[in-house]
């Protein structure tokens, strides 16, 4: 008896149904040709970071010990005792940077392919749910370093949320166990990072893709119509950039390792506090408006990034039109999103 | 351009766009991530000082110093420490500014920010440094040219200085300016700057002593700049650790040197604090420092070795109030002119007020200046040498000096005691006394001919002694406890009942092969010189 046999008999399932599944939904999907080109495909990158990052993370719970006393001991144990310490995390870090550029520059195509239209809209506002869902937990994770630089980020990154209108008070008092930054903030965020988000983010992703899959993927104007199978070319594809963003983060992490700064030290006040750098668009703008003005403006941008599939078909009849603002919104606001961020990195 | 061009484009533009600069913005705050070397931001008004000062080279050094330091991370620039009122006793225009800057910051302007700090300060004997140098002591006023004191009593006992503001201290002793490192603060050299030499041998006190041998063997895996208030995570103390740092039962740290401090233990005669630095009683104060001991030790070897240090301080004054006897009686024969080495009254510095034109007057003098504090400081500090051979040996020595100028020049009980061969004429003071080691009994260590057996009823004589000295309030409740349990297990403490290893005998056996067989054999005889005074020349 071949182990398939023995197999089959213990887990009774039409094995042949099961083939013809995999086949229709993984092996023959419908992959319409514009996809061939990379800036066209990068859908995928935030899903194998986000499979890294989970791979990694699980490995770095191993050592990572969440208490104001170990967390930076344990960081630094990490990074200069344990084998390949240093590498594991750098992945970790590093992923998570990549990670969040890879989603800027999926919603870019999205947004310039307009992929959000009629009847795509609930996918797009899954897409917005999922970037912010990995902003925390990049924002939960950098704080767990417990050093000066994160201690101080997760500091000023709570006081930002205290300013949200209506629940930022909750909101604040909730994430930091109290008023101070304390062990408490450690655990909570800790407990964030690796218990609540994972799980939602998973969850998003699989709905992101179930509609994905149900609607079939989108397809831009000016492109030959046309489909290949998913397997070999795309699987392939996937598997160069898995291979490429292994080799990115690798080198990276050889190139510009994370440090450990200097531990965590709550009466000592930075001279310049900053959150990290994907935070800089908001902290900059922030700091050229009056504090309340910035704080609803930035609800209100994020109300209509969300919302913005229901919000272009209302600018104009014409399509022309539609498209036009819409290119000029996008186009703007990445060009102020980057000006901001490069601001601040330059600002002392 | 179509549409469908411009789609293109913009992905295109902005994808790569995305990519450089947040790649380049992410790897730049990596790079942060490794930087230990914080930035400093200056204000316009330091930025002009610090401009004109690397121009001209005035003190440019002083500017790197203070670039290193957690004032300039905190944006603590020079006008905030520097800056002066016209009428200010260290007033100047800066002639390049408009600015009036106070040349001399005094704990005054430390105060500003360090409140705590100068308060603990004030309270602390550092602060009382230059009472002493005011005192008409004729050791600086009378014995030696004032010139050669400024750079020597003046530039320590500067730590107390008295300022025209109305401040008192010197900050800077301590904390170098202008960096006021707290890793250069907590070296135990920074203390041996002035703790240091014949009559306070603090820091040689210190590396003699366990302490200091493993500060020497794992200063380099300290962290030097754990955060202040923090309790040391040290392996071993330094001066700051005992004397100032927070620990477990001492929840906060303190510039008040002497919270710690039981005795007053550099004058004359030892004496049991209150009022003097701190305002605590020394029952506290033994508190605080007990807290520091069992830090590392048990309590029944730190208590042990405590009481034992107590009792030397005790023992020391029994000692000086013989010396004072001795010079009196020189004094009565009129051997020597001295007025002033008294032990009643005056009890801040014993000195002879006309100064010291007669040899026995500087061996007094000594006796508590410069050997009597050797001998309690090295009993405080585990610096055994300094217990012994420059302290106890030497105090016993210059009574001997002092009993031998008075034999000298006719004064009978001088000429008496000279003449003695009773081997307890060296104790010719009342004896504290505590039966067995502070390091573990031993089976031979009290097997000598020991005043215990040559002195009739001793142990009761001792024993009512220390008894007498806790009821005076000397000891505390704890201590007399503590005694009396190990008076009580005298036998085995002094551990005479124990039999002596079987080790023992091979081993005596061996010294005296070695001294009493080889030496004889080792001898040499040599050939002498044929000049005068040489022995065996024939000259």
């Amino acid at each position: 008896m071949s182990w398939k046999e023995w197999f089959k008999e213990r887990f009774p399932i039409d094995y042949q149904k099961f083939v013809e599944f995999n086949e229709r939904i993984f092996i023959k999907e419908p992959i319409p040709v514009h996809m061939k080109k990379w800036f066209y495909c990068m859908g995928a990158t935030p899903l194998i970071l986000a499979g890294f990052q989970i791979i990694t993370g699980i490995l770095l719970m191993f050592y990572f010990v969440p208490s104001p006393e170990m967390a930076y001991e344990s960081i630094r144990h990490i990074t200069e005792d344990v084998r390949v310490g240093f590498w594991v995390r750098g992945l970790h870090r590093w992923g998570s940077n990549l990670m969040i550029i890879a989603l800027l520059l999926h919603m870019t195509r999205v947004f310039f392919t307009r992929a959000y239209q009629k009847p795509r809209e609930l996918n797009w506002i899954i897409g917005v749910m999922l970037f912010l869902v990995t902003m925390g937990l990049a924002f939960t994770g950098y704080s767990l370093t417990y050093n000066q630089l994160s201690y101080w980020a997760t500091t000023v990154g709570t006081n930002l949320i205290r300013e949200v209108p209506l629940i930022g008070k909750w909101v604040f008092l909730f994430l930091r166990g109290g008023e101070e930054v304390t062990a408490n903030t450690l655990t909570r965020f800790y407990y964030i990072h690796v218990g609540f988000l994972p799980p939602l983010l998973i969850f998003l992703i699989a709905l992101h893709i179930i509609i994905l899959r149900l609607h079939g993927v989108s397809e831009p104007e000016g492109f030959p119509k046309g489909y290949y199978p998913f397997y070999p070319h795309h699987f392939y594809k996937i598997i160069i950039a898995t291979l490429f963003l292994l080799t990115l983060m690798s080198t990276l992490t050889v190139i510009l390792p994370p440090g450990i700064g200097v531990p965590a030290d709550p009466t000592v006040t930075p001279a310049h506090i900053k959150p990290e750098w994907y935070f800089y668009p908001t902290y900059r703008f922030l700091k050229l408006v009056p504090l309340k003005v910035g704080i609803y403006a930035t609800a209100a941008f994020m109300v209509a990034m969300t919302f913005w599939p229901f919000i272009e078909p209302m600018i104009a009849k014409k399509k022309e039109t539609r498209i036009k603002t819409s290119f000029a919104v996008g186009a703007l606001t990445l060009i102020i999103t980057l000006a901001l961020t490069i601001w601040e990195t330059i600002a002392m | 351009m179509d549409t469908v061009k411009a789609q293109q484009w913009l992905i295109g533009i902005f994808s790569v766009l995305l990519i450089v600069s947040l790649l380049i913005v992410a790897g730049v705050e990596m790079k942060k991530t490794r930087t230990f070397k914080p930035e400093i931001e200056i204000d316009e008004t330091t930025a002009k000082c610090i401009n004109c000062h690397e121009k001209k080279g005035i003190a440019v050094k002083l500017i790197d110093e203070w670039k290193e330091s957690r004032h300039a991370v905190m944006g603590i620039g020079c006008y905030e420490c520097h800056q002066a009122a016209e009428e200010d006793f260290d007033a100047f225009r800066c002639p390049e500014s408009e600015f009036i800057i106070g040349k001399h910051p005094t704990p005054k302007d430390c105060n500003q920010c360090h409140e705590d700090q100068v308060k603990e300060f004030n309270n602390s004997k550092h602060a009382a440094a230059q009472i002493m140098m005011a005192l008409k002591g004729p050791d600086r006023n009378v014995f030696q040219p004032t010139i050669s004191t400024k750079h020597g009593c003046e530039q320590c006992h500067n730590i107390g200085n008295y300022w025209p503001d109305g401040s008192i201290g010197e900050c800077d002793a301590c904390h170098s300016k202008h960096r006021f490192s707290l890793k250069q603060a907590r070296h135990p050299e920074t203390c041996g700057e002035c703790h240091i030499g014949p009559d306070h041998p603090h820091i040689e006190i210190y590396l003699e002593s366990k302490h200091g041998n493993l500060y020497v063997a794992h200063k380099d895996e300290w962290d030097w700049n754990y955060p202040p208030g923090e309790p040391v995570p040290f392996s071993a103390p330094t001066c700051a650790t005992c004397h100032m740092s927070a620990t477990r039962t001492n929840k906060k740290s303190t510039h008040n040197v002497s919270n710690r401090l039981t005795w007053e233990s550099q004058a004359p005669f030892s004496v049991r604090t209150q009022e003097y630095w701190g305002g605590i009683s020394w029952q506290e104060k033994r508190a605080n420092m007990e807290g520091v001991c069992y830090q590392c030790h048990s309590q029944s070897f730190a208590d042990r070795y405590l009481l034992v240090a107590d009792l030397v301080n005790l023992q020391y004054n029994e000692i000086w109030k013989a010396t004072i006897d001795w010079m009196n009686l020189l004094k009565k024969y009129n051997v020597i002119k001295t007025d002033r080495f008294m032990y009643e009254g005056d009890f801040i510095t014993a000195w002879p007020k006309e100064g010291y034109d007669e040899e026995v007057e500087h061996i007094a003098y000594r006796n508590w200046h410069h050997e009597g504090r050797r001998f309690r400081h090295g009993a405080e500090m585990m610096g055994a040498d300094y217990t012994q051979w420059h302290g106890i040996w030497e105090l016993q020595e210059n009574l001997v000096k002092i009993i031998e100028y008075g034999a000298e020049h006719g004064v009978p009980e001088a000429k008496r005691w000279m003449n003695s061969k009773d081997p307890n004429k060296f104790i010719m003071y009342a004896l504290y006394d505590i039966p067995g080691s502070t390091w573990g009994p031993s089976a031979l260590m009290y097997r000598g001919q020991m005043p215990m057996d040559r002195i009739p009823n001793y142990w009761e004589i001792v024993y009512k002694n220390v008894k007498a000295a806790y009821e005076k309030g000397l000891l505390t409740d704890k201590q007399w406890a503590l005694y009396e349990e190990i008076y009580k297990n005298k036998d085995k403490e002094i551990g005479r009942i124990y039999p002596l290893p079987e080790l023992h005998e091979e081993l005596l056996k061996n010294l005296n092969y070695d001294l009493k067989k080889l030496y004889p054999e080792q001898k040499l005889t040599l050939t002498p010189f044929n000049i005068p005074f040489q022995k065996g020349s024939g000259y």
